[in-house]
């Protein structure tokens, strides 16, 4: 059996800020939210052995490349620090903690820090779409499409519709219940956003089709943010939890994990599933591989899921694909109440990608360090009441990698 | 005592606060009465909340009139009468008397003046009027400024404060920052007394200078004198004035209005609001900015100021390293630096000051904290403390001013807090 690794908690930057108006670097935001997570966590900088940083396309965005360089920076007794960028698309922060992970159960370090960080806001939403473009197969399914991963959402949302059928007021209320679960968090993105089902339903200047099925309304944001966590071996976090007074088993632990990748394009996946009861069969795999690793027998025995909804029709997909229904029937849980904070199993108390806001590398850490909040009773007013176990999907590509973390106390 | 409310009339709805504070209270589910003299007055201030909130479903809370054909209804069915009307003594009083004539006994009268003084205003009105009358300041854009002063005045029944607390905070989702009824209450007070002050410095150093000097690298979203021309300096001048004849401070001899100012007024360059005349700034059809010259009254191109220190500090903000920007302005030597430092200063030592007189001494400095950040975006004053390296170090910089340190800021533990995403304050231009 693998050893255990301990969450030690962490920080995420305010992601209605808006970087390049305020004129900041990307180191500007690393920066700060290491400085915000060592405020948090009391971690002695001393401590931490690695950085490992999830990012998607700096070089894009930012012109700047080589992120995991740029934790030297932050303190000069981080001079000689291992430290490593990770790639995954919109998984690029759930890679890096897999890697993270790994690495402390092999014993190599004792303390990463772990960072995802995007700055998005550079580039006009056209040329941002097409950046995006490069996280599927750009030359096959991207180049000279205008919003494509809409496009692709859309056609999963479409899948959907062809196999079991989908009413557009179940995705309608999925995005409205992001953003009414974003109100309650302080660094969501869209929480003073005005939303509601009507307006989510309905179509005209103010929410535009963008692709299909696709509105506005439907697609998670373009942020900019980072978000921290400090992953740890059971040696260190025992340390840690002394010296804060708390007893080891407060500190909430990875319990199981999954990571899969699926053929790049769209249309092959969609190929392959056909006889498959799961319209993403390997997305359902990650699901059940971290489920079986955790030792859980059924998604009832989490207390919530951040899931990976950057569009509607993903969120959609994660409902079954966790179980919460049989395949197709995901608005069957919509309709009952069941993924809202004070349903029988909360999706994305944060917000999500709609609500919270989707900077792309950082969205898989910030989904972990989610997690901690709710396991250590800190999420404050998006809070689910005594959550013992959480999972967190983080997908890149058009559902291409997936990476499931369930973390529990 | 009301307990509830479902519907609000909102009083001058065709102006900009009346609008948008209407549409927040759509956007909250509460039906809403927007009135104004005509009926296409009031759909132009549905059209602003529409805007606002990037949704026409909000418009199906508001329903548009004027004050001959709805106002009775209106005022009569409403729990809360939000009166948004021109900053005027008579008018307002004027507009009380007709809702005292309509209202319920147990509905909310309240003002969004935070200038005219606050006893005055319900004076003649009914019993029941004036223990539900209270002033509600809310700032503008207030989709992006969330703060709101609340104060009530000598009859204003505490539960009514009390109950209108709870509903902005939890209902509107406001910062409520519980004010004194003194003239601009806290957030103007403190911020037309450093607009007054920098104003008297374009006389020596020009437009463009003081605005490069005091940036938005010294925490703030916008320059204080394009910040002017977006208020009006025709407001700006009126506040100062109120401020002059209601307030009695140390800091008094520093409320002026440059003679300047006042040509440019009588030449109508009031800011952005007249555009074509322009204010501070005059923008070209280019999209190029020219700056008022005061010594000539002419507008003039601009040179491009570098001053090293500046740029160094905004490299620093531009890395994310705050603290060591703050270290550069209070270590640079030259008139341009003294001028920096005397204005965070005055802006540090005023709101210090002032606890106690606009804001409860209980809430100690987090009072004026609040209403600078949520309803300027300015670094609030203790945050500055904390970027000088401590209430010590910011009573040097005081004292070097030749300020009176004020007691409050010597015993001020708030700086010591980690301020998280205090970044957002600093823009490195």
């Amino acid at each position: 059996m693998a050893p255990d690794v301990y969450i030690l908690g962490g920080f995420q930057t305010d992601f209605a800020r808006n970087w390049a108006r305020e004129k900041k670097h990307i180191s500007a935001m690393i920066r700060e939210v290491y400085e915000g997570s060592i405020a948090v966590t009391k971690i002695e900088p001393k401590d931490i052995r690695a950085a490992f940083v999830g990012n998607f396309a700096a070089e894009l965005y930012c012109m700047q490349a080589h992120l995991g360089a740029f934790f030297v920076e932050l303190d000069p007794v981080f001079k000689g620090l291992p430290t490593c960028r990770y790639e995954a698309a919109c998984a690029s922060g759930g890679v890096a903690a897999l890697s993270a992970m790994a690495h402390i159960q092999a014993g190599v370090y004792d303390v990463i820090a772990v960072i995802g960080v995007e700055q998005m806001k550079t580039v006009d939403a056209v040329r941002g779409g097409d950046f995006l473009g490069i996280a599927a197969w750009y030359e096959r399914e991207c180049a000279g499409v205008e919003f494509p991963f809409p496009k692709l959402f859309g056609r999963l949302g479409d899948e959907y519709d062809r196999r079991f059928g989908v009413k557009a007021e179940h995705l309608a209320r999925i995005a409205e219940i992001n953003y009414s679960n974003a109100r309650r968090n302080p660094n969501a993105q869209t929480r003073d956003w005005y939303m509601s089902f009507d307006h989510a339903c309905g179509a005209g200047q103010y929410n535009p089709a963008i692709v299909g099925r696709i509105k506005a309304t439907d697609c998670s944001q373009i942020t900019d943010g980072a978000a921290i966590v400090y992953l740890a071996s059971e040696k260190f976090a025992a340390e840690y939890a002394r010296r804060c007074g708390i007893s080891l088993d407060k500190l909430p632990r990875i319990l199981g994990w999954g990571h899969t990748t699926a053929p790049v394009e769209f249309a092959a996946k969609i190929q392959d599933s056909q006889s498959d009861p799961y319209v993403l069969p390997w997305t359902r795999k990650a699901i059940t591989d971290a489920m079986k690793r955790a030792g859980l027998d059924s998604c009832w025995q989490l207390s919530a899921i951040e899931t990976h909804d950057c569009f509607t029709t993903s969120e959609y997909m994660a409902i079954d694909h966790f179980g919460l229904t049989e395949p197709g029937k995901s608005w069957q849980a919509i309709e009952q109440g069941v993924i809202e904070i004070g349903g029988k199993l909360p999706i994305n108390p944060s917000g999500g990608l709609i609500g919270c806001g989707h900077p792309i590398g950082a969205t898989g850490v910030r989904q972990l360090l989610d997690a901690y909040k709710q396991l250590t009773g800190t999420a404050g007013d998006y809070q689910v009441a005594g959550a013992k176990c959480v999972a967190t999907l983080n997908i890149g590509g058009s559902a291409t990698t997936n990476v499931v973390f369930i973390a529990g106390i | 005592m009301n307990k509830e409310i479902k519907t609000v009339a909102v009083l001058g709805a065709s102006g900009t606060i009346g609008s948008l504070t209407g549409g927040i209270l759509a956007q909250n589910g509460v039906q809403v009465y927007f009135l104004s003299r005509s009926r296409e007055g009031s759909q132009k201030g549905l059209n602003r909340a529409v805007k606002q909130a990037r949704s026409e479903v909000v418009a199906r809370f508001i329903t548009c009139g004027d004050y001959e054909s709805l106002f009775e209804k209106a005022c009569g069915q409403a729990d809360w009468i939000l009166e948004c009307v021109t900053e005027d003594m008579a008018v307002k009083k004027q507009m009380y008397e007709k809702v005292d004539a309509v209202r319920r006994p147990d509905s909310i009268v309240s003002s969004t003046t935070s200038s005219l003084p606050l006893e005055e205003l319900p004076k003649g009105r009914s019993e029941s009027f004036c223990a539900n009358f209270l002033s509600t300041h809310f700032y503008n854009p207030p989709a992006r400024m969330l703060a709101c002063e609340l104060t009530g005045q000598t009859k204003t029944d505490p539960a009514v404060v009390n109950f209108m607390h709870e509903f902005l905070e939890k209902k509107l989702r406001r910062v409520v920052i519980p004010v004194k009824p003194a003239a601009a209450f806290a957030g103007n007070r403190v911020a037309f007394l450093l607009f007054a002050c920098i104003t008297e410095l374009v006389e020596r150093f020009g437009v463009e200078m003081m605005d490069y000097l005091i940036g938005p690298y010294t925490g703030r979203l916008m320059a204080p004198l394009a910040t002017i021309d977006l208020v009006g300096l025709d407001i700006h001048k009126a506040i100062i004035q109120n401020l002059k004849n209601y307030t009695q401070d140390a800091m008094y001899d520093k409320l002026v209005v440059p003679a300047y100012i006042e040509k440019m007024l009588a030449a109508g360059r009031l800011g952005n609001k007249t555009r074509n005349n322009g204010g501070f700034y005059k923008k070209l059809e280019s999209g190029q900015f020219l700056y008022y010259d005061s010594a000539s009254g002419d507008y003039i191109q601009g040179y491009g100021p570098h001053i090293q220190f500046v740029e160094r500090a905004r490299n620093l903000i531009h890395l994310g390293r705050y603290n060591e920007a703050f270290q550069e302005i209070l270590n640079a030597a030259g008139t341009e630096a003294e001028i920096v430092r005397e204005i965070l200063a005055t802006y540090i030592a005023y709101s210090y000051m002032l606890i106690g007189e606009v804001t409860d001494e209980k809430y100690g400095i987090e009072g004026i904290d609040r209403v600078m950040a949520a309803g300027f975006h300015w670094a609030c004053p203790s945050l500055l403390v904390n970027m000088l390296g401590g209430n010590e170090r910011a009573a040097e910089l005081i004292q070097s001013a030749g300020l009176a340190v004020p007691r409050a800021l010597r015993t001020d533990t708030t700086w010591k807090k980690y301020y998280f995403n205090a970044g957002k304050y600093f823009i490195a231009g």
